[in-house]
């Protein structure tokens, strides 16, 4: 039976019962007026009946679900301005913390896409605090070779090292980004190649077989299936290919192995990675080892084991390192972690504040329905069906609301993929998957509470007798006055915290801006070369360096042009044990230093300021000389000049080098972080592979970069050329992630703060327009403009000031969260908090004088008239 | 004497006791119940139409449209099989507890 014919059915069988009510009662000889009124006096409450009645059938709760939205909407059409100010605020709220959570999904909490994950871990060497170097590093591949034959705890233990390789042959040559494997890297992971097989045991010994990922098989062998059994020219030797990876396969890029692994790039091709005895007692920190653990063995019971594994070496050598276990996953979001949680709370109490706005302004909407609500409690609609009906409201806001923000979010996925910074790991695995639409779902729900439940109970407390004596501008009792200065101070609260978190960051982000680099940026430009052609296998790489150097040297707008094994803000290299040969400090003391292999003119091109002594010669390529640092000098001969004396470097062995100069500290990576301990030496004494060029230009950098990388490809046509970078776009990207976490932070307390602003100035409009009648007659008694001004502003300040101070006790409380990603800035400062405290305010303060200049406004003759 | 308002539980059993003489209009039922307890028990049509609609919910009571004597079109309830089966069920605990309040407030006034 269709709806509407049961309730007509209802309302005729009530008809019938009064008709025959009233008709005994005309028979008992009362007036047919009479017993009309009174069958309807005795009945009771019709519509009550009719409800209650109508709640037996038992879909009423969907039919009344249906009503109430319809109801809903009638209202919301009545109040477009209102509508569209919270469907769209909701929408931004709700549309900003669904990407913000799809992100957080993608990158920290879908488990990465190897077999049973949770069982993966990375294994790096850590030091004792006293070493003043916080991050972890690579591990030994002795350690690797004891926990391979012996670790019980592992299922598999595995080593991976980052290398170049030269492709020659298949189209340009280029520079590939490789990882070296011990032959059980895959199969740790647990994924396997799509074409071909994994690597096999005996194949350790550098057979020149190599593994292609699917982008370089496809780039470059127009994903040929042939290619198996082929032979590829690598650094100038074959290679067989015999496999070829899945195309889903996603391993972590360079830079999220950890410090000291490799570049922010997703390795292309894999060789074995093997080691001959030699090789085995060296005592550089240069693989990572990944490794699965058994079912049911904890972390701790792993690395305690993978500890004493090495106690033996630990004794001999004297060392202070510790091997820890970090999960997988962990070590390759580590970087993001903070940040993204950070913005997600952020983004968390900006929807926090919208949902308190639109309950603020359905507060005010509703004001106007006290007496209607009034009307419908009297006709007999219940308590909880009014609650019930607000909340739908709230519902309906919402849904629109939030189905406006799904889009939102969706596109500004898109967008914030586009705007973040590379480092960002496995963002590209973000998207709106049913995580992220149950977190939706979740955060509509929470929202609709939020705004819905104080109208709601508000409304539904309605008194029908009072609603209806009162006039309806004065229905307002105190205690739903107060609800909304609780809501305002609320508002105030947190979007205090969000200036203050984003003040920190942006002053972080100016002082690291305005940080002395110790280099400079403008009209540097550089250019990575890399020495990989078996031809530079036994020398040469020298000669060829200063050959081109000289050519380059030529070049017309070219001031200085120098080299060095890596440049500033790229990342910590080459570090080893300082050692003075003349002095008796015991091994453990000896402070860590970063090497670096140079040019003489390396210094003059990259702007580095010489502090004492003086710069490489030209006929010191080959020479035992060093510059050192100005910590390195204030370290090793403290309150002594450093010229004349020697370093040793690389764990002491091989020759002492004479200090001949001491120039300025520059970072190794982000300028950020410590400046560490430098020592240069000349480029032959090392002579790496890879190389960057710097040139100082005199004017545009591009003409003589294009005139560099011509002269480069004519000394050697196969040499790889990676594109060339100014100084100042390698700054740039070294700051990205920190502008861009900036930036969408200051973002969100600028709309919270917004947000806040709206929500002062909706509520005291309303108290201003409630209370017109009596300004008009405060003005026509000869009350001045300002002291109505000053009245209104009283009112209005009142809840802001409690929530000023609530809100910067909660930023100083959650400040201690931030102090990772602050630089130079404490995170309680006085002065920012004043700052703040000072931004809120005077927001408020407009916020409240808009409307009170409109009240003192008032004509008195009008206001009265009105009444 | 003050009138009693009925429990549900109750109300539902003389609904269906008051069907058993034949089918009857909602107004009918009411008057039915006053008259037959003397005034005593009082009917609120804020119980009454719910619990008819309830018990035709239920399928014990079906109703149908039909004209009163007075020519008056009135939705007449009567009883069905599942409805008798359900009052003698009703029946039966009612004077299993009546007897046994009975019994208690007699064993009372005899000890007072």
């Amino acid at each position: 039976m269709k709806w509407g014919k049961r309730n007509d059915d209802l309302d005729e069988e009530i008809r019938a019962h009064l008709a025959m009510a009233a008709r005994d009662r005309v028979e008992r000889g009362e007036s047919p007026a009479d017993a009309a009124f009174n069958a309807r006096r005795e009945f009771g409450n019709e519509a009550l009946v009719k409800e209650i009645t109508r709640e037996m059938w038992g879909w009423t709760a969907i039919q009344r679900f249906y009503q109430d939205v319809r109801y809903a909407l009638r209202q919301m059409r009545r109040s477009p301005g209102f509508t569209a100010v919270a469907v769209l605020t909701l929408a931004l709220g709700l549309g900003a913390a669904t990407a913000m959570f799809s992100i957080v999904n993608g990158v920290l909490l879908r488990p990465l896409e190897y077999h049973d994950p949770g069982r993966l871990f990375v294994a790096r060497t850590v030091l004792p605090p006293e070493a003043r170097i916080a991050h972890d590093f690579p591990i030994n591949a002795r350690h690797f070779a004891e926990w391979r034959a012996h670790c019980r705890s592992c299922e598999s233990v595995s080593l991976i090292q980052m290398a170049d390789l030269t492709l020659v042959g298949a189209g340009e040559p280029v520079k590939l980004y490789a990882l070296k494997t011990s032959w059980n890297f895959f199969q740790t992971l647990g994924v396997h190649p799509v074409l071909g097989r994994d690597f096999l045991p005996g194949e350790e010994r550098g057979l020149g077989q190599v593994i292609l990922s699917d982008s370089l098989w496809r780039s470059r062998f127009r994903a040929d299936p042939s290619i198996l059994g082929r032979a590829i020219q690598l650094n100038g030797e074959p290679h067989t290919v015999i496999g070829v990876m899945p195309r889903s396969l996603v391993l972590p890029r360079g830079d999220q192995w950890g410090s000291l692994f490799g570049p922010a790039e997703e390795p292309l091709i894999f060789e074995p990675l093997g080691f001959d005895p030699s090789q085995l007692r060296a005592n550089n920190l240069n693989y990572t080892s990944v490794i699965r653990l058994k079912p049911g063995v904890s972390r701790g019971q792993a690395s305690a084991e993978l500890n004493a594994l090495l106690a033996d070496f630990v004794r001999q050598d004297h060392l202070q390192t510790k091997i820890a276990l970090f999960p997988l996953l962990e070590q390759v979001t580590r970087n993001a972690r903070t940040s993204l949680l950070l913005l997600l709370g952020a983004v968390g109490a900006v929807l926090l504040i919208v949902c308190v706005n639109v309950g603020n302004l359905m507060l005010v909407q509703t004001a106007g329905r006290y007496r209607e609500a009034g009307v419908r409690l009297a006709l007999g609609a219940s308590r909880t069906r009014l609650f019930g009906q607000m909340l739908k409201e709230a519902l309906v806001l919402v849904a629109m609301g939030g189905t406006l923000g799904l889009l939102l979010a969706y596109a500004g996925l898109k967008l914030f993929a586009a705007a973040a910074p590379i480092d960002l790991p496995r963002l590209e695995e973000a998207h709106i998957d049913w995580h992220v639409l149950a977190f939706g779902l979740a955060a509509a729900a929470f929202s609709t509470f939020t705004c819905g439940l104080v109208p709601a109970w508000n409304l539904s407390r309605t008194e029908p007798l009072d609603s209806l004596k009162a006039s309806a501008g004065a229905t307002e009792s105190g205690h739903k006055l107060r609800f909304r200065e609780i809501l305002v101070g609320l508002e105030v609260a947190l979007s205090t915290v969000l200036l203050s978190v984003g003040g920190l960051l942006l002053l972080s982000f100016v002082k690291v801006m305005h940080v002395d680099k110790g280099f400079e940026t403008e009209r540097v430009v550089t250019q990575d070369i890399s020495f990989l052609s078996p031809k530079y296998a036994h020398g040469g790489r020298a000669r060829v360096l200063r050959l081109m150097l000289e050519q380059l040297a030529r070049i017309p707008g070219v001031r200085a042009v120098g080299a060095t094994s890596r440049l500033p803000l790229t990342g910590e290299d080459w570090i080893a044990n300082l050692h003075d040969p003349d002095s008796s400090r015991p091994e453990r003391d000896e402070p860590l230093a970063n090497f670096r292999f140079v040019t003489p003119d390396y210094w003059r091109a990259m702007g580095i300021p010489l502090v004492r002594g003086r710069f490489f010669r030209e006929n010191e390529w080959s020479q035992q000389v060093a510059i050192v640092s100005e910590g390195a000098g204030r370290f090793l001969w403290p309150g002594q000049d450093p010229i004349g004396r020697h370093v040793r470097g690389l764990g002491g062995a091989g020759p002492a080098f004479d200090v001949v100069g001491v120039v300025g500290e520059v970072p190794a990576g982000p300028l950020d972080q410590n400046r560490p301990t430098m020592v240069y030496t000349p480029y032959s004494f090392e002579s790496p592979v890879g190389v960057s060029l710097v040139l100082r230009t005199a004017g545009d950098p591009d003409s003589a970069i294009r005139a560099a990388r011509a002269m480069l490809a004519q000394i050697d046509p196969e040499m790889a050329l990676p594109p060339a970078q100014t100084m100042e776009q390698i700054l740039d990207a070294s700051v990205a992630a920190r502008r861009f976490e900036m930036r969408l932070a200051v973002a969100f307390a600028l709309a919270a703060l917004l947000l806040a602003g709206l929500g002062i100035c909706g509520v005291i409009s309303f108290a201003v327009a409630r209370r017109r009648p009596e300004i008009g007659i405060r003005i026509a008694m000869g009350a001045q403009s300002g002291q109505v001004i000053a009245m209104v502003l009283r009112q209005g300040m009142r809840p802001v000031l409690p929530g000023l101070l609530a809100g910067v006790a909660g930023a100083m409380a959650s400040s201690r969260l931030l102090t990772g990603e602050l630089y130079q800035v404490a995170p309680r400062d006085p002065r920012l908090i004043l700052g703040v405290a000072a931004v809120m305010l005077s927001t408020a303060l407009v916020a409240c004088w808009l409307p009170a200049r409109r009240g003192a406004a008032t004509d008195p003759i009008a206001a009265l008239r009105a009444e | 004497m003050s009138r009693i308002e009925l429990v549900q539980g109750t109300l539902d059993m003389l609904i269906l006791e008051t069907l058993r003489w034949g089918a009857q209009h909602g107004y009918g039922i009411a008057q039915a119940i006053r008259a037959g307890s003397s005034d005593v028990l009082q009917v609120e049509t804020g119980s009454l139409y719910p619990a008819l609609h309830r018990l035709e919910r239920q399928r014990f009571i079906k109703a149908e449209w039909k004209q009163s004597e007075n020519r008056q079109r009135a939705k007449y309830y009567s009883l069905t099989a599942a409805g008798r089966k359900h009052l003698a069920a009703e029946r039966e605990r009612w004077s299993q507890v009546s007897a046994a309040i009975a019994a208690l407030m007699k064993a009372r006034e005899s000890e007072a």
